[in-house]
């Protein structure tokens, strides 16, 4: 005989389908031992009932709950560092920064090509005068430095 | 599904009415403070867990959708909030003192001892401590099904979508739960308490 022992809550909390209570009926009318348990079960199951209920929310418990729901919906105030809105501003500022060494790195590379551009005329007039074999002292070399000038006629 | 009135409030209340979710609060508010002091017995303290149970549902309102009954809804984030506390063990259940009023309450010894006198059990103060005794010890989920069961009258069906488990693991959590019962509180059953107590 197979004992419905463990469908026996269930049974007494009527949750069990029609079918399975109906075969539980039938074998509790033929078993002592299972009318036994069914009746500790039920006992205890009455005792748990039987709990006072706990006591009821407090006066203030509506009141704090919307005061605890209000501080969540509007948070305090913030510093104005805190305020800056980090997630629009910071590709802003990268490309700022990108923007400023590029032109950095350009003024300076424009700068290189300038002085790069008058030594490489310097050394042409050296060439120029070389060529002739007119460079003995200071004074051509001082000469050398200013051709483009006196090429242009200034005095 | 017939309709169900307090999942349109909930709807409602998405739709921006405010006035749905006090009504829904109102409603509410003695169940969950209940159900959660069935779990921590302090009465502070269930007021804290049942307002955060209400400010979640608040927050979760936009994700909300009427796919089974409201009352099971609430009761899954109140039960995963309570099941949460305890497993944390963030709360140590006090022994609440009894209302002035209550049986037993004026006896200084009512609440020292382990073993209830049979004064006490005359009385029936110390089964209901007995009781709370039982509970506190029953594992998370085995109480979290006999509390639904038991003192907020939900269906086998009900408790299983809230503790989002099956019915035949809801019928087993609470027989174990109540035959534990049995075995807890055997000193004060008419049958076997005059035995046990001898």
């Amino acid at each position: 005989m197979n004992h419905p022992l463990s469908d026996l809550t269930a049974y007494l909390n009527g949750a069990l389908d029609p079918e399975r209570r109906a075969e539980v009926e039938r074998h509790l009318e033929g078993c002592a031992p299972c009318r036994t348990e069914r009746e500790r079960l039920a006992w205890a199951s009455s005792a748990i009932d039987a709990l006072p209920a706990p006591p009821p929310p407090s006066p203030q418990f509506e009141a704090r709950f919307y005061a605890r729901l209000a501080a969540i919906e509007q948070p305090a105030p913030r510093g104005w560092l805190a305020s800056i809105r980090w997630r629009y501003l910071a590709p802003l500022g990268a490309a700022a920064a990108f923007t400023a060494v590029f032109v950095v790195l350009w003024a300076s590379h424009g700068r290189r090509q300038a002085e790069m551009a008058a030594q490489l005329e310097l050394l042409e007039n050296y060439e120029l005068v070389a060529s002739v074999g007119s460079v003995d002292g200071p004074e051509d070399v001082a000469v050398v430095a200013h051709l483009d000038e006196l090429r242009e006629g200034r005095p | 599904m017939a309709p169900d009135p307090d999942a349109a409030l909930m709807v409602a209340f998405q739709g921006g009415d405010a006035s749905a979710f006090r009504t829904l609060f109102e409603k509410y508010a003695p169940a969950m403070v209940s159900f959660c002091h069935r779990f921590v017995r302090d009465h502070a303290r269930a007021e804290e867990l049942a307002q955060d149970v209400f400010l979640k549902l608040h927050a979760a309102a936009r994700r909300y959708e009427p796919s089974a009954r409201f009352k099971t809804y609430l009761y899954r984030i109140a039960a995963n909030h309570c099941l949460n506390e305890v497993r944390r063990g963030k709360h140590q259940p006090v022994r609440e003192q009894p209302h002035p009023d209550a049986p037993g309450a004026a006896d200084p010894d009512a609440h020292a001892g382990s073993l209830p006198t049979p004064e006490e059990v005359s009385q029936g103060a110390a089964l209901g401590r007995a009781v709370e005794v039982f509970l506190e010890r029953l594992p998370a989920n085995q109480r979290a099904a006999l509390v639904l069961c038991r003192f907020e009258g939900l269906s086998y069906e009900e408790i299983a979508a809230v503790l989002d488990t099956s019915v035949s693991a809801v019928k087993s959590l609470i027989h174990r739960a109540t035959v534990a019962a049995t075995a807890a509180l055997a000193p004060f059953s008419p049958a076997e308490g005059k035995q046990a107590l001898r």
